[in-house]
């Protein structure tokens, strides 16, 4: 059959499509780093989208600006309000904080989980196809910024850093769908506190899925969840958000809790990504047989 | 300088779709609608219609590639689709007449061929647990009518651009 080879468009569809699935493999092989090109292609659109980015995002916020200067007086007698309890509650922490501080000295212990150095940045760029919630933000591998570490907002946690070049990274949100997107987790209680995984989003809802809770424990409404720093990559302590319901998970050995996130995902524009402050234990150590890293 | 100025142009369109997502509030539109522009493949359909022969797959190939790197950091999904879709859109234009209503309509079926093309790549690739049910209504009638939107408001100038295009490529 020398006609059916010899028809050029037939091979060009066989030949792309082997193209497209060795890429597609290629891609989603779970690389630790993006290769050379496509670093320097990114990097060289984030000078563009920084150019570009800035002068809208200033227009954008006039407006919000006007928005704002309509609501003042309600707000600003809803926040009066809560001045007086506010400082109430600072001279509280600062109580604690000396005691906590003291308390450290006399254990002689130094850095605790908790501790993390913040490094700012913007949002220069998203991903339109909204399939995988990415962002790119402004900083990169010469701000030190380096793979999974976490990334918040003012408001709680938002993500992790997917991949970090020499001057942007992409940013995963908590919110989209990856099975390696998983982050430990704790609900505080006025006990003990209860852990999990936060693995998943559930879109229709809206809530973050935290799975593999024992089912013994008690998970109420209304409790806040922060992350435990037991992944050894995210600091313990970053706000997450609040329980909104519980179920018994599959197989009624484990419970699953929405949560739903104290930070607006569709809605970022400055973000702090968290370096850990303590030690990080080596991956090497960690990664005995099977287990993932966080 | 005229060179340069078809890649600046979609450039242009490559970089507003991030700040569309970026700045467009949700609240308007309610959270259950997904709105997705895709500007970027209305511009290289209607380079296909009406502008210089093969340029539409052409640069197809090099912005879809662009996309995956740059956006969804999986290579393959819009590298494919864009000059797929402009190529089908090649072919429907030969039989097809080139009225402005006859294009538009062209234009929409590319972009929800496009939208279909991610959803199966996704869920083939298990990066989306969304039904067909639930994409169709929450997603592709929202995003086509989004879309329809910036057709309507663009077809006329870029009609005007692209035809001057072809023509001074002919000269």
């Amino acid at each position: 059959m020398p006609q059916f080879f010899l028809n050029k468009r037939l091979i060009i569809l066989l030949v792309s499509i082997i193209i497209l699935v060795a890429l597609i493999g290629f891609s989603l092989s779970g690389r630790s780093k993006l290769s050379w090109p496509e670093q320097f292609i990114k990097d060289t659109t984030g000078w563009v989208q920084t150019a570009v980015s800035r002068p809208t995002q200033y227009v954008a916020n006039f407006f919000e600006n006007l928005q704002d200067l309509q609501n003042t007086y309600t707000e600003n007698k809803a926040l009066k309000s809560r001045l007086d309890e506010l400082a109430r509650l600072e001279s509280e922490v600062q109580l604690l904080k000396k005691d906590n501080n003291e308390l450290r000295e006399i254990l002689d212990k130094k850095d605790a989980l908790s501790a993390f150095e913040p490094k700012q940045a913007t949002v220069i760029g998203r991903n339109p196809d909204k399939w995988t919630e990415l962002l790119i933000i402004n900083k990169g591998k010469s701000d030190g910024i380096k793979k999974n570490m976490p990334v918040i907002t003012a408001n709680g946690l938002i993500g992790k850093v997917k991949n970090s070049e020499t001057f942007t990274s992409t940013v995963q949100l908590l919110s989209s769908m990856d099975p390696t997107n998983r982050i430990s987790a704790e609900i505080q209680a006025d006990g003990e506190s209860v852990f999990g995984f936060i693995e998943g989003y559930d879109d229709e809802k809206g809530l973050l899925m935290m799975k593999r809770i024992p089912s013994d424990a008690k998970v109420k409404k209304e409790q806040t969840v922060i992350s435990s720093g037991k992944g050894g990559v995210f600091p313990k302590g970053l706000l997450i958000g609040k329980v909104v319901e519980v179920e018994p998970a599959e197989y009624g050995l484990t419970q699953t809790a929405y949560i739903e996130p104290g930070a607006n995902f569709d809605d970022i524009e400055h973000v702090m990504v968290a370096k850990r402050g303590s030690i990080q234990p080596d991956i090497k150590d960690m990664t005995d047989d099977k287990e993932e890293e966080l | 300088m005229r060179k340069f100025l078809l890649p600046l142009l979609l450039l242009l369109f490559f970089i507003l779709e991030s700040i569309f997502v970026e700045l467009m509030p949700p609240k308007v539109f309610g959270n259950e609608y997904i709105l997705v522009p895709h500007f970027l493949i209305i511009a290289i359909i209607l380079l296909t219609v009406y502008g210089p022969k093969n340029y539409g797959v052409l640069y197809g190939f090099l912005f879809g590639l662009w996309f995956d790197i740059v956006y969804t950091e999986i290579m393959g999904i819009y590298v494919c689709l864009f000059p797929l879709v402009a190529y089908i859109c090649y072919k429907l234009m030969k039989v097809l007449q080139t009225n402005i209503v006859m294009v538009t309509f062209i234009s929409i079926l590319g972009v929800a061929l496009v939208e279909l093309g991610a959803y199966e790549m996704n869920v083939l690739i298990k990066r989306t647990g969304m039904t067909f049910a639930t994409f169709s209504m929450d997603r592709l009638i929202p995003t086509l009518i989004l879309n329809l939107i910036f057709i309507i408001l663009t077809i006329y100038p870029f009609k005007k651009h692209f035809e001057k295009l072809a023509m001074s490529l002919d000269a």
